[in-house]
Parts: C-alpha cells; sequence; structure tokens
C-alpha cells in the first residue's frame, strides 16, 4: 500500500515541477527570440541608422529614420482617430449599455477584433485609398485606428464595471449631474486601466504590416504629409528582408531590433505609469 | 469622428498642395525584379533633378498593373507585358517603357556539384513536370560528362505567388516543350505538375539553400547573392550557358527585329549563339495620356534618363543594359507620351 499522504506529495510535486518546465520554456522562447533578434540586429545598428535616410543598394551606411518618423506618425493618426471613439464606446458600453443596443455593439466590436488586420488593410484601400487615388499616411492611420478600437473599448469596458457602484451613488448623492459623474467620477478613477488598455492598443498596432502594405505603401524620403505614401518600420523590414542583398538584411534585423525596442518601452511606460501613479485606486 | 477625418484630411491636402508648387512628386510602384535598380535610380536621378521626388515600392507585378489601372500611382512596373485583356480594363493606352534586362537562373543544391551543371531545354521541362525523378537520370549525365552525378531524388521548388520570375521561366518551357503547353501553359502563376512552393524569389533560394537535391528558378541576383549554384542552360544554337551581363543583352538584341511598335515582347528563348536563353525585358508602365502636365512632364524626363545614363548602374546590380536599337524604338515611344494631346517631350 501506498501511504495517500506520501502519494499526495509526490503528485503534488511532479505538477509543480511540470508548471515550472512549462513556465521556463514560455521564458526561453521569448528569450531565444529576443535574444536572436538582438544579436543579428545589433552589427548594423548605430547612430546612423537611426538618423539617416536609406542608401540605394551596393552603398554601405545609410538608416531608417523616415521609417521611424513614419511608424509614430501613422501611430499618432490612429490615436487620434481611434482613442476618442475606442474610450466613448467602452464608457457606453460599461455605463449605459445594459440593454439589446449595447450588447450589440459588444457583439460587434468582439467581431471587429477578430478580424484579420489584412482585412482592415483592404477596407482601407477601397474606402480610402482608392476614391482618393493615392496611398497616404491618413489611410494608414486610419486602418490602424479600426484595429485598435476594439481593443480599447473593450478594455475600457472592463475597467470601468470595476468601478464601485457606491462611488455612482455617491457622487450622485453630492448633486453631481449623471455627465459629470460619468466623465469626473467613473472614467477618472478607472484612467489607470483605460492607460493600460490604450498602451497595449499602441503596442499591437505598432508592429502590424499587413494593414499597411495598401495604405500608407511605403517611402524612401522623408515625409509628415498625411496626403501622401509614408515609411513605416513593418513595411521597411519586410521590403529589405525578401531583397538579396546581405547590407539589407542586415539592415533589417536592425529595425526589427529598433521595432522590438520601442514596443518594450510602450509596455515598459504601461508598467510604470500604473504603478506608480495609480497603485492605490487601480482596481 | 467622421468630421474629425475631413479635418485631418483637408489640412493634410493643404499641407500637400503646397510642397507640390516647389517640387514634383511621382509615385511608382510594382515589379520586385528591379527595385534594387529603382532605388539605385532614384537616389542617383535625385543628384540630377532633385526638384523631382520619385518613390518606388516594390509590391510585384500584379499589383503594378493593378495600381496604374486604378490610377493611384504615377507609373507601373511589371516584368511581364500587360495583356490584351488587362489593357482593356485601363481603358486609356499604355505605354510599356522597357529599363532594364535580367535573367532567371535555374539554382540547385547538390553537394559535391559545383555550379555550371549543363542543363537542356528537354531535360528542363522533363523536371519540372515531374518525369525525371533522379539526379542521376542518363540524360542529365550524357551532358555532364565527368561529373558524377548522386543517385538522389531531386525536389521542385516552385513560386507560389504569382509572380513575373515564374511568368518568365514558363513562358520559356512553353516555347521548347509542347507537352509543357498541353499541361501546364503560361501565367503569372500556374498550376505546378511537380514540387513544392516558396513565397518569393527569396523563398525560393531559401528552400534549395537548405534542402539537398532540390532545384529552383529564380531572378540572376538572388543566385548570385546567396552563393546559390546555378546551371548553364543550352540555348537554340546547341551552346551551354550561364546568365551574364553579355548574354541578357545578346537575347534582347538578337530579338530586336521582332520587336512590335508596342514593345511588349518575350525574349525567351532567343537566336544565336551568345545567347542565355531565358532572359527578360522589364518594364515600366505609364499611360500615354498624362492627367498633370507637371507630373506627366516629370515621369518622361525620368524615363528619357534612365533608359540612357540611367543603363550604367544596370550591370553592377546584375542587371543587363538594354541594347541600342531598342533605346532608339523605346524612345519613339517615349514621344508619344502627352497632355492635352501636346507631345510632353521635345526631343
Amino acid at each position: 500500500m501506498i501511504d495517500p499522504l506520501r502519494y499526495r506529495k509526490v503528485v503534488n510535486g511532479v505538477m509543480t515541477g511540470a508548471t515550472f518546465i512549462c513556465a521556463l520554456a514560455v521564458l526561453a522562447i521569448l528569450f531565444a527570440i529576443l535574444g536572436y533578434i538582438v544579436a543579428q540586429g545589433i552589427a548594423a545598428l548605430n547612430i546612423d541608422f537611426l538618423t539617416k535616410l536609406p542608401k540605394p543598394v551596393g552603398e554601405s551606411g545609410g538608416g531608417i529614420a523616415h521609417a521611424i518618423v513614419g511608424s509614430m506618425l501613422l501611430i499618432g493618426i490612429a490615436i487620434l482617430l481611434g482613442l476618442p471613439s475606442g474610450i466613448l464606446a467602452g464608457l457606453y458600453l460599461a455605463e449605459f449599455g445594459k440593454n439589446k443596443l449595447g450588447r450589440f455593439i459588444e457583439f460587434v466590436t468582439d467581431i471587429l477584433a477578430g478580424t484579420p488586420s489584412i482585412i482592415v488593410g483592404i477596407f482601407a484601400y477601397t474606402l480610402i485609398v482608392l476614391p482618393m487615388k493615392r496611398f497616404s499616411a491618413f489611410a494608414g492611420g486610419a486602418a490602424l485606428a479600426l484595429i485598435m478600437i476594439p481593443i480599447i473599448t473593450r478594455t475600457t469596458q472592463e475597467i470601468i464595471q470595476l468601478v464601485p457602484q457606491t462611488l455612482r451613488e455617491g457622487a450622485l448623492a453630492l448633486g453631481a449631474p449623471q455627465w459629470r459623474v460619468t466623465l469626473g467620477v467613473v472614467l477618472r478613477s478607472a484612467a489607470g486601466g483605460v492607460a493600460t488598455g490604450v498602451m497595449l492598443a499602441i503596442a499591437r498596432v505598432a508592429g502590424e504590416t499587413a494593414p499597411l502594405l495598401f495604405t500608407a505603401l511605403g517611402s524612401h524620403h522623408w515625409s509628415t504629409a498625411l496626403d501622401r505614401p509614408v515609411a513605416s518600420l513593418t513595411v521597411t523590414i519586410y521590403d529589405y528582408a525578401k531583397a538579396p542583398y546581405d547590407d539589407w538584411h542586415a539592415q533589417a534585423w536592425a529595425g526589427a531590433l529598433v521595432l522590438v525596442m520601442m514596443i518594450g518601452m510602450t509596455n515598459l511606460a504601461v508598467r510604470l505609469f500604473t504603478h506608480s501613479r495609480y497603485s492605490g485606486t487601480h482596481p | 469622428m467622421l468630421l474629425l477625418c475631413l479635418l485631418i484630411l483637408s489640412t493634410g491636402g493643404c499641407g500637400g498642395t503646397k510642397d507640390g508648387a516647389e517640387e514634383v512628386s511621382l509615385q511608382g510602384a510594382g515589379a520586385t525584379f528591379p527595385y534594387p535598380l529603382y532605388s539605385k535610380w532614384i537616389s542617383e536621378y535625385h543628384k540630377v533633378n532633385a526638384r523631382v521626388r520619385l518613390d518606388y515600392q516594390s509590391i510585384g507585378s500584379g499589383g503594378g498593373i493593378k495600381q496604374l489601372t486604378e490610377r493611384t500611382v504615377d507609373f507601373g512596373a511589371s516584368d511581364v507585358p500587360m495583356t490584351d485583356e488587362q489593357l482593356r480594363t485601363a481603358a486609356k493606352e499604355v505605354l510599356h517603357i522597357p529599363s532594364a534586362l535580367g535573367a532567371v537562373a535555374v539554382i540547385y543544391n547538390l553537394p559535391g556539384v559545383a555550379s555550371g551543371l549543363k542543363i537542356t531545354s528537354d531535360l528542363l521541362a522533363d523536371i519540372f513536370l515531374g518525369k525525371i525523378t533522379k539526379w542521376n537520370h542518363p540524360g542529365i549525365s550524357a551532358h555532364n560528362p565527368g561529373v558524377s552525378m548522386p543517385n538522389a531524388d531531386i525536389l521542385v521548388v516552385h513560386r507560389t505567388d504569382g509572380s513575373g520570375t515564374t511568368a518568365v521561366f514558363v513562358d520559356y518551357l512553353n516555347k521548347v516543350s509542347s507537352e509543357w503547353v498541353g499541361r501546364v501553359g503560361r501565367g503569372t502563376s500556374v498550376n505546378w505538375p511537380a514540387g513544392i512552393g516558396g513565397k518569393g524569389n527569396e523563398g525560393v533560394a531559401g528552400q534549395v539553400k537548405q534542402t539537398a537535391g532540390s532545384i529552383g528558378y529564380v531572378e540572376l541576383a538572388y543566385a548570385e547573392q546567396n552563393q546559390i549554384a546555378y546551371a548553364e542552360i543550352r540555348n537554340r544554337s546547341g551552346i551551354f550557358l550561364k546568365p551574364s551581363v553579355a548574354n541578357i543583352t545578346a537575347a534582347a538584341a538578337s530579338m530586336s527585329a521582332q520587336v512590335p511598335d508596342d514593345l511588349r515582347v518575350s525574349i525567351t528563348d532567343a537566336e544565336g549563339p551568345a545567347v542565355y536563353p531565358i532572359s527578360a525585358l522589364t518594364y515600366i508602365l505609364v499611360f500615354r495620356e498624362q492627367v498633370d502636365e507637371q507630373k506627366g512632364k516629370a515621369v518622361g524626363d525620368f524615363l528619357w534618363w534612365a533608359i540612357h545614363d540611367g543603363q550604367k548602374f544596370t550591370g553592377p546590380l546584375q542587371y543587363a543594359p538594354l541594347p541600342d536599337d531598342l533605346v532608339k524604338k523605346t524612345e519613339t515611344r517615349l514621344r508619344l507620351l502627352s497632355f492635352n494631346n501636346q507631345p510632353l517631350l521635345h526631343r
């Protein structure tokens, strides 16, 4: 006969070990990817790479500064278009959407969140690029905004639902009008969580390539005009990686490193932001 | 949100027009194959004419034709001429301006066998039809005395995506094999009877590089840059040749008598002893009647520069320059470029 207590302890030990190994495997994969990108990308990473325009193939040097600026421009447009509607939609769903319309919007948002990004790209191409007869930064930013909106909406909704009901009642009891309660009390106390959702949405779209291929297209020049094609880090990496030239491959790796660092810093900022300012009130 | 969009759009639009007064921006898109050459041209042409801001994106030959037809770009680019049907869809007359010559290399990975394996057109068709499945097939050995061919299976690697490279390669096989005509046919993507697929030139090059016993086809630059062994192909004169700048130009030169006025021509399987048989022209596509005088003039000037001064940049990037008589014919076509039915180039 096996001692039941001993048996339990053995099972417990084995299972704990198994979960530990699984966690280690996940971490190992993450670090393998990061390590490989750093190892491949660090060689071509220098000040010129971050501040100069690309050189044609066969000439060494040059950089992807235009793509870094372009990516930021695209994300900026996406935030401008996606942030207000995302947050307000989330607010509506949490505070006023306990009805058929609300459930319908929720359903549609989920479907939008699951739409493959290439489809969003084709959508923006058909609706913005074709009528304007030109590829543009605006079309690219709009496509990214469409990907951001459902992410922001759903996180905002979930965070706001966590705000205690007593807070609302208290504010109303003090004579504050409904709009004041919603914007000044509810949204404010959920601000940290909402900011996290926004940052995650930014990190998500920063790595998108597919919706930009047929909207922002790409460019070799400085450009901040909204009605012109603009370069982005992701599309530039894609272009360089499939070319036959070694120095372009090296630059693609360095570009990937820059992109990973940018997304990493965004995520880090989220952590610091939510910890320092809102650790007390954060639901 | 719609209001916000319009607001942003209008401010963006203003910024754009203000810039337009000082410089002309030209947007091109299309074939991947000449992308390195065009990116070189963009930087070189900027030194010649700083007022023109050129941009080119490599989205594939099919994409180039489509975007030109949709008029989202100022010029398109393609490795294959537009078909009659595509020209009908475009509605307005499209000029085909040859910009450079290139070649498709047949690459393989056979440990112990150096670059320069000799392959005839019949063998090539049979391999890609899946009829020859072993590397030590007597047909291959017969043309490669002294090379010990391994008793290994042949793995055919082809493109999965629509591509100008595929179009050129199967165009050649159509000319040399009647069985190919019946079973596979032409096009930018075909129903391959054998083998596995790779996406893009880089995909095929990667597959072949990793798999012993494989054979595939890529643009010459990919074979050279990746240091993959490539075959000598027997031309119509019975001579085995590797693709080179001289052999590719020879193919275009020998075809020049048959080049039609609209310059839509295939130069595969050309006649002549120094001809590499899987050569191709790559084109820049523009509408004959331009809708913007400034842009039209800028496109014309750029293309004129490209077919003359621009040709010296071809060699170092594994392309071949256009032969002189083709340049002459192209000049004639380029002079047709017009705005309001008035010619834009006065040369």
